[in-house]
């Protein structure tokens, strides 16, 4: 088994965390559905898309997940939570 | 083998992107509007995938998933599934190509056992196997 890079881009960073996946982008405020920006905005989408592609050239921490923020993108939402146990 | 949840498997990467093949892996329920759709009426989510092909038409593919709401999607399949935006950058030379297979599957399970130790597996073979891939994105809903 040789394995194949992987980047992950999520709009659920908290749940997305807890499988540790080897490179992720969380587009800050994005809803979910939303993975690459709204519909039609194809800028946004290619800039989203090629940030994630750059993780993959740059020394990020196994399991971390990189937030970047896009102002373009407009309305925020907020992430969905992970309940802690015992919270 | 058995994947340590201790550990990250993290893959090097060590090519030029300008060079490199990218596959679009979904868990956003995408599918060809002519494929089978996945099952939402088993509770426990349907453990299939699908496979797109990679000069596919963005129009011919469809969303089947109960569990967001991918109405973005249906309007823009780009949003969780960004194949006319690799084709972009394609087109601009920040990437090498596309791999000539790509994987929605439907990201929703309570069989998350079977999920992780059976249909993720099938899903890496199915990239392994005459994809081209040097590099798997991975989008959710």
């Amino acid at each position: 088994m040789k394995g194949i890079p992987t980047v992950l881009i999520t709009v659920s960073p908290e749940v997305s965390a807890q499988m540790r996946p080897p490179r992720a982008l969380y587009p800050k405020g994005f809803k979910i559905g939303n993975s690459l920006g709204r519909p039609g905005m194809r800028d946004l989408q290619k800039k989203v898309l090629g940030d994630a592609l750059n993780l993959l050239n740059e020394n990020t921490r196994p399991g971390k997940i990189v937030t970047i923020e896009y102002p373009e993108y407009g309305e925020q939402y907020e992430p969905p939570r992970v309940k802690q146990v015992g919270s | 083998m058995t994947i340590s949840r201790k550990c990250v498997p993290f893959t090097p990467f060590d090519r030029e992107l300008s060079k490199s093949t990218i596959a679009i892996v979904t868990a956003g329920g995408v599918h060809l509007k002519d494929q089978e759709p996945f099952n939402v009426a088993d509770e426990l989510g349907d453990l299939g995938y699908r496979e797109i092909p990679p000069d596919v038409d963005s129009s011919d593919l469809m969303v089947t998933h109960h569990h967001y709401d991918h109405r973005d999607a249906d309007e823009d399949i780009n949003v969780v599934f960004p194949i006319d935006v690799l084709r972009d950058l394609q087109a601009e030379g920040f990437i090498g190509g596309i791999a000539k297979k790509h994987i929605g599957y439907m990201g929703y399970t309570m069989q998350l056992k079977a999920m992780y130790e059976g249909t993720a597996r099938e899903i890496a073979n199915e990239i392994d196997k005459g994809s081209r891939a040097d590099v798997v994105v991975l989008t959710g809903g």
